[in-house]
């Protein structure tokens, strides 16, 4: 499964996950906020919160609206779902 | 190398080497006579406990050693922590641990049924055990690697 990266646009075999999220931008328009700063305001680590950009690890609904919190912002600008990509068998 | 990654490595080693240490020691005093493992199951379940006793205070030193190592190393002396990714993780790697413990219990038994020696168990037993705690340690390293 090759997916395109929402901030990078670089094409990747490793994200993994269907749904897909705008941390990286999110930050940038944040201040520059660091992985480690965001990483203490939602209470994990800052290895989670890089599995979060990279898709390879998707967040429990908890703490998914909780980085919506710290960003201000509706969850549906933090994550994205693409249906065409949920489909059985395909990941 | 994160934290998680570093300390599974450790605790993987360290699994190794307790047994196979504890085990050659018992193999060597077997061959000296001092008891006979192949009848005295009493004997085996005194180094049974002896085991998990040695292994459990081999490990909080050996923990102790590499949080030392690794802060000295990195200059960070806060642990990560816990949160809700580690525990799935951890979760993942148990289970795929459980599976190989109970595969090796099944072919111990089948072993038995198979005719083996009864002593056979418990040397398959703590076989598995330890291949079940790499499997363990290896699990978690690879989904902080890949992904859950």
């Amino acid at each position: 499964m090759v997916l395109k990266s929402i901030i990078t646009g670089k094409e990747s075999d490793m994200a993994r996950s269907i749904v897909q999220n705008n941390i990286r931008r999110l930050r940038f328009e944040a201040g520059e906020m660091t992985q480690q700063q965001l990483a203490d305001e939602a209470r994990v680590s800052r290895q989670t919160i890089v599995a979060i950009e990279k898709g390879n690890y998707s967040p429990s609904l908890e703490l998914a609206f909780r980085l919506a919190h710290i960003f201000q912002t509706p969850l549906e600008e933090v994550f994205k779902y693409d249906p065409k990509e949920d489909v059985p068998g395909k990941r | 190398m994160t934290y998680q990654e570093k300390q599974n490595v450790v605790n993987m080693f360290s699994a190794l080497l307790i047994t196979v240490i504890y085990a050659w020691l018992v193999w060597q005093r077997q061959q000296q006579g001092q008891f006979d493992l192949t009848e005295d199951f009493r004997q085996w379940g005194i180094l049974f406990l002896i085991f998990i006793a040695l292994s459990v205070v081999a490990r909080i030193i050996i923990q102790i050693v590499f949080h030392i190592g690794n802060a000295i190393a990195t200059r960070e002396e806060k642990i990560p922590r816990e949160d809700e990714r580690d525990k799935l993780v951890k979760l993942k790697a148990l289970r795929n641990s459980y599976y190989a413990f109970t595969s090796g219990f099944v072919v111990s038994v089948v072993g038995l049924a198979l005719g083996m020696p009864v002593y056979w168990i418990f040397i398959a037993f703590v076989g598995f055990g330890m291949i079940a705690e790499i499997i363990d340690n290896g699990s978690q390293i690879y989904y902080y690697r890949k992904g859950v």
